[in-house]
């Protein structure tokens, strides 16, 4: 499939890597439509993007956004699951008074935003594909730490999901012309890379990188073309992360 | 029984083609789940140059109503 030309959807593409593929999609041709529940951040998008306020935990604002963004349109070719946030917590932490094991809703809600919404957004966007018979490709953003990560339970759990989803789905969807793939970035130089990790702690990854730097937004986007465009492509967990193993 | 139509099921369901009749039902057979559904729409699809509603595809769990679908569509099983 030719990016040039297709409709995309980016949730999560208002800031961040997101915007950065959502950005990348748009100079390579396609009409982008960015999802994210920050208004703020969808009014300062820039022109050639069309911000949709959405919260991709709620299945109903999902399903009818995506209902409105195909009737606009006339069709979805690329949905980008990039909506997420990473979560660090320990499952124990013998220095918290307040309880040392993992809070549970905490956990719960990782997974809601992390996990949860990549299937409900999926399954709304896979609908419309079905019914208007659209051959498109799904990008799931997971993450370098699906294999498990320390001090990252609930994330790392989420993301094994996703790509455990990924490539169920390939199987179940590639009758339909429909391609699923993820794509796992290692450590990016993003802001919320840089929120969630310490300066000590970015500097111990760069070390241990076999290519000793943090990855850049634009090295994830030009792997979500690739995953787009090639149609041979499908159950894919593509790894973007300089060849470091955690 | 359409000789192209119980040779398309056949080859979907992997059943003989003897056993493919009009009353056949999905829960005759056990290969028949919603997988096989939609490699079953994806056949007639390709076979008959058509497109199936997603009513339409939930109403095919037998021969008979995969039949009258097909019909419903313009399809000509007397042939």
């Amino acid at each position: 499939m030719l990016v040039k030309g297709a409709t995309a959807l980016v949730t999560g593409g208002a800031q961040g890597l997101g915007l950065s593929i959502a950005t990348y999609l748009a100079e390579a041709g396609a009409n982008v439509v960015v999802a994210d529940r920050n208004a703020e951040l969808l009014a300062r998008l820039p022109k050639d993007l069309v911000g949709v306020e959405m919260d991709v935990t709620d299945p109903k604002q999902v399903n009818a956004q995506v209902a409105g963004i195909v009737e606009r349109y006339g069709q979805l070719d690329i949905l980008v699951n990039n909506a997420g946030v990473i979560f660090s917590e320990p499952f124990v932490n013998v220095m918290n008074p307040a309880g040392i094991m993992h809070d549970y809703d905490r956990f719960r809600s990782s997974l809601a935003v992390n996990l949860d919404s990549v299937f409900i957004v999926t399954s709304a966007v896979v609908e419309q594909m079905i019914k208007r018979r659209t051959k498109g490709a799904i990008v799931n953003i997971s993450s370098i730490t699906a294999c498990g990560n320390e001090g990252q339970t609930a994330y790392s759990a989420a993301k094994a999901g996703v790509n455990a989803m990924t490539v169920t789905w390939s199987k179940e969807l590639g009758r339909w012309g429909i391609r699923v793939n993820a794509l796992a970035p290692g450590f990016i130089g993003t802001d919320s890379t840089r929120h969630a990790l310490t300066e000590t702690a970015l500097k111990h990854i760069e070390s241990n990188t076999p290519l000793r730097r943090l990855g850049k937004a634009e090295e994830v986007a030009q792997a979500v073309i690739t995953l787009v465009e090639n149609e041979f492509i499908n159950g894919v967990v593509l790894d973007v992360n300089g060849g470091l193993r955690i | 029984m359409n000789n192209k139509l119980a040779a398309l099921l056949s080859d979907v369901f992997s059943l003989p083609i003897s056993q493919i009749q009009s009353d056949l039902q999905q829960c005759d057979v056990g290969t028949w789940d919603s997988l096989k559904q939609m490699d079953l729409v994806m056949s007639l699809e390709r076979e008959y140059h058509i497109t199936l509603e997603i009513s339409d595809i939930v109403r095919m769990t037998s021969v008979s109503e995969i039949m009258a679908v097909l019909e419903s569509k313009g399809v000509d099983l007397a042939s």
